[in-house]
């Protein structure tokens, strides 16, 4: 059984996803507020988060940025369908996914496999460091520096990084790196890549000041450039 | 300040007003004085007075010796603060002269045989003329009045300042009238554009007048309508959570009542999931019109980089029409820089769009473009669907109309697209429009650019705040 935590007041709700989890070998356990479910968060080893961003007492937002302080748990975030800001505020603070609730069931159970294939997969032994001008990537130590500096990156992010420079310079589709990130198809109208994209710009920084490292190709996807390889 | 604000015709009147009156006055006065032609009584009174001055201080010297003027001189002197020279037919001092000034006006007099009168700067008249005395003798009689002389008209000078400190007395005056309906001008304003804390009270101070009542009225009424729209705004909040919370609880349910039954369920566990979408995805429309109708909707707006959120959303679209073979198709888009949300535009265009996919039959195409013209982006979207009568097309963008019942319902549509995409359209400040075209129907959309438009392609991307400019490079 995986253990998985839900931070969510709606009591009747996680009674029902913790039957039907269990069927699904995950391991539910609950909190009902803010406060309760980051003491919970904080002091038992679980492997995926799952945080409502309407929480009484304190907002799930709040209890992201305060869990992301100490712990680097992946978290999917529960946000109101149509909150946009929500959803973008949370990829900011760290969260590693999100999912619109009301939700399918069937839909968090594949979120929650994409994250545990991720946070479990993501080390292959024997996989070489990545340099690429100023920029390191360790892949068994899941560690970034960059100017020498080392860069905190979350799961999404680092994954990300990852699968642009094992292919700097050529084209990388929305969709390719969704799976490739995120470690689940992109569904229609999902923003969540763009975001990653851009936190990822912001904490790389530019090449010497004003060149983006991440270009967008519009209908096509992003592209890692090489210093130099300025378009 | 606008020609014909309030200010500037409080200012006009008062300042024409007190000019005409201080001009015509002086006129009326001037002329009447200017028309007598007996010069000493253009001093009216005041000139007799002088005139029996001169004649009886003359009298004095000549009758009673230069003792005796002095004695006169001294007390005119001490009373009514007067000197008096007095000097012979020649102009050769008498008695004095006091000053040099009464010795030039005495030459003066002397040469011009006329009576003299000069005003100081300060008020002080010097005031002089020929005396013939009852001897025959000729004396020239010059006094200083220290009682500065009020003259009956003003010099042209005079009347320019005048009318200068009327004006700016005229000035202040406007200004103290219309301060506070500017400030309750600028209260409106700001309340207008959605800071729903705008007062006009504590800027108006302590004045008790008429347009402080108005102040008050209208902060009376701010505080009514903020308190209604944070009702409102509260009561779609819980609206959306209380109305969710049991979908969410349902879908779970549903799910676990597939595993637990055989397949004669699956049908019908299969409807109950799609009615629960249904609803879900009504209860988020009906909140967005809600909360556009309402006003609680606030835009912040930003710089929106319309082609790229365009293209986005036909990305979007196209893998969502790709299984029904059918394909949305830009046919041309064109750089637009437009100031608003981009959470609500993506939302608005993307029901446009789905729209016309949904009436595009399978192996059709959706054709998209965006132009821009003037300071106006068009954003056409061309279905190939059935089109829809000309005297239904107005109705279109009314929630929950339905053109044909039967159609609607087999393309699942649940009426209210169209409807938010036309409220987040006027939001913006634009118009959407439909008319049938050569393929089907075609919806218009307006919007107004934004004032930096013609900005773009500066090299770098826009400084890029909303995943829809995410994706811009």
């Amino acid at each position: 059984m995986i253990p998985v935590l839900i931070i969510d007041d709606d009591v009747e709700l996680t009674k029902l996803l913790e039957e039907y989890l269990q069927g699904e070998q995950f391991d539910l356990s609950a909190a009902h507020d803010g406060p309760g479910g980051l003491e919970k968060a904080l002091n038992n080893t679980y492997s995926v988060i799952v945080l409502d961003v309407m929480l009484p007492g304190m907002s799930g937002l709040d209890v992201l940025k305060q869990l992301r302080q100490k712990s680097s748990a992946p978290v999917l975030m529960l946000t109101a369908r149509g909150s946009e800001l929500d959803r973008i505020l949370g990829l900011e603070l760290g969260a590693d996914d999100y999912l619109a609730k009301p939700f399918n069931p069937r839909e968090l159970v594949a979120r929650l496999r994409a994250i545990l294939r991720r946070t479990t997969n993501s080390t292959p032994s024997a996989a070489m460091p990545v340099h690429i001008a100023d920029l390191e990537l360790h892949p068994e130590s899941r560690s970034v520096t960059c100017s020498g500096k080392p860069v905190t990156l979350t799961g999404a992010e680092f994954d990300l990084l990852y699968t642009f420079l094992r292919s700097p310079g050529k084209i990388i589709s929305r969709e390719d790196l969704t799976q490739a990130a995120l470690g689940r198809p992109m569904s229609p109208m999902d923003r969540s890549i763009d975001v990653h994209v851009s936190n990822l710009r912001r904490k790389l920084g530019t090449y010497d000041g004003n060149h983006e490292r991440i270009k967008a190709i519009r209908g096509s996807g992003y592209v890692y450039l090489l210093p130099g390889e300025q378009p | 300040m606008s020609f014909r604000s309030l200010f500037v015709k409080i200012f006009l009147c008062f300042w024409l007003a007190a000019g005409v009156v201080i001009v015509a006055l002086n006129v009326v006065l001037w002329i009447s004085t200017a028309s007598d032609p007996n010069p000493e009584r253009r001093h009216g009174a005041f000139g007799e007075a002088l005139n029996l001055y001169a004649e009886s201080a003359v009298q004095v010297y000549d009758r009673e010796g230069p003792q005796a003027f002095e004695q006169y001189a001294g007390r005119s002197r001490k009373e009514a603060g007067s000197e008096i020279d007095l000097f012979d037919g020649y102009g050769h001092p008498i008695a004095g002269p006091s000053s040099p000034d009464t010795a030039a006006v005495a030459g003066e007099i002397q040469q011009t045989q006329q009576h003299v009168s000069h005003l100081t700067p300060l008020g002080r008249l010097t005031w002089g003329r020929a005396v013939v005395a009852p001897s025959g003798k000729t004396y020239i009689f010059v006094t200083r009045l220290r009682q500065p002389y009020v003259p009956r008209h003003l010099p042209p000078m005079g009347i320019f300042l005048t009318v200068i400190a009327s004006g700016i007395i005229a000035y202040l005056l406007a200004r103290y009238l219309t301060s506070p309906v500017k400030k309750l001008q600028s209260a409106v304003q700001s309340f207008a554009e959605g800071n729903l804390a705008a007062r006009v009270t504590p800027e108006l101070g302590n004045r008790k007048d008429e347009l402080a009542d108005l102040g008050r009225e209208f902060d009376h009424m701010a505080e009514r309508i903020e308190a209604l729209i944070d009702s409102q705004k509260r009561l779609l909040a819980d609206i959306s959570h209380e109305l969710r919370s049991p979908l969410a609880r349902l879908s779970v349910a549903l799910e676990l009542a597939r595993k637990n039954s055989n397949e004669k369920a699956a049908p019908a566990l299969d409807r109950i999931e799609k009615e629960g979408d249904r609803l879900n995805k009504l209860v988020g429309q009906l909140l967005a019109l809600t909360r556009l109708e309402s006003g609680a909707e606030k835009i912040t707006p930003e710089t929106v980089v319309l082609e790229d959120l365009v293209q986005q959303i036909i990305d979007d679209a196209n893998y969502e029409a790709k299984p029904q073979h059918k394909e949305v198709i830009a046919t041309h888009l064109e750089v637009c820089r437009i100031n608003g949300s981009p959470e609500l535009l993506r939302s608005a265009i993307e029901n446009v769009i789905r729209n016309a996919v949904r009436y595009t039959p399978s192996g059709g195409a959706v054709e998209v473009s965006l132009r821009w013209k003037l300071d106006t982006a068009e954003l056409t979207v061309n279905d190939q669907g059935p089109g829809v009568p000309e005297a239904e097309l107005k109705h279109i963008f009314e929630p929950f109309y339905r053109v044909s019942e039967a159609r609607e319902r087999s393309s699942g549509g649940a009426g209210l697209g169209l409807s938010i995409a036309d409220r987040t359209v006027k939001l913006h400040g634009g118009s959407i429009e439909a008319s049938n075209s050569a393929t089907g129907l075609r919806v218009t959309i307006l919007l107004p650019l934004a004032p930096n438009h013609n900005q773009h392609d500066a090299g770098q991307p826009q400084a890029a705040f909303s995943p829809a400019s995410l994706a811009s490079g």
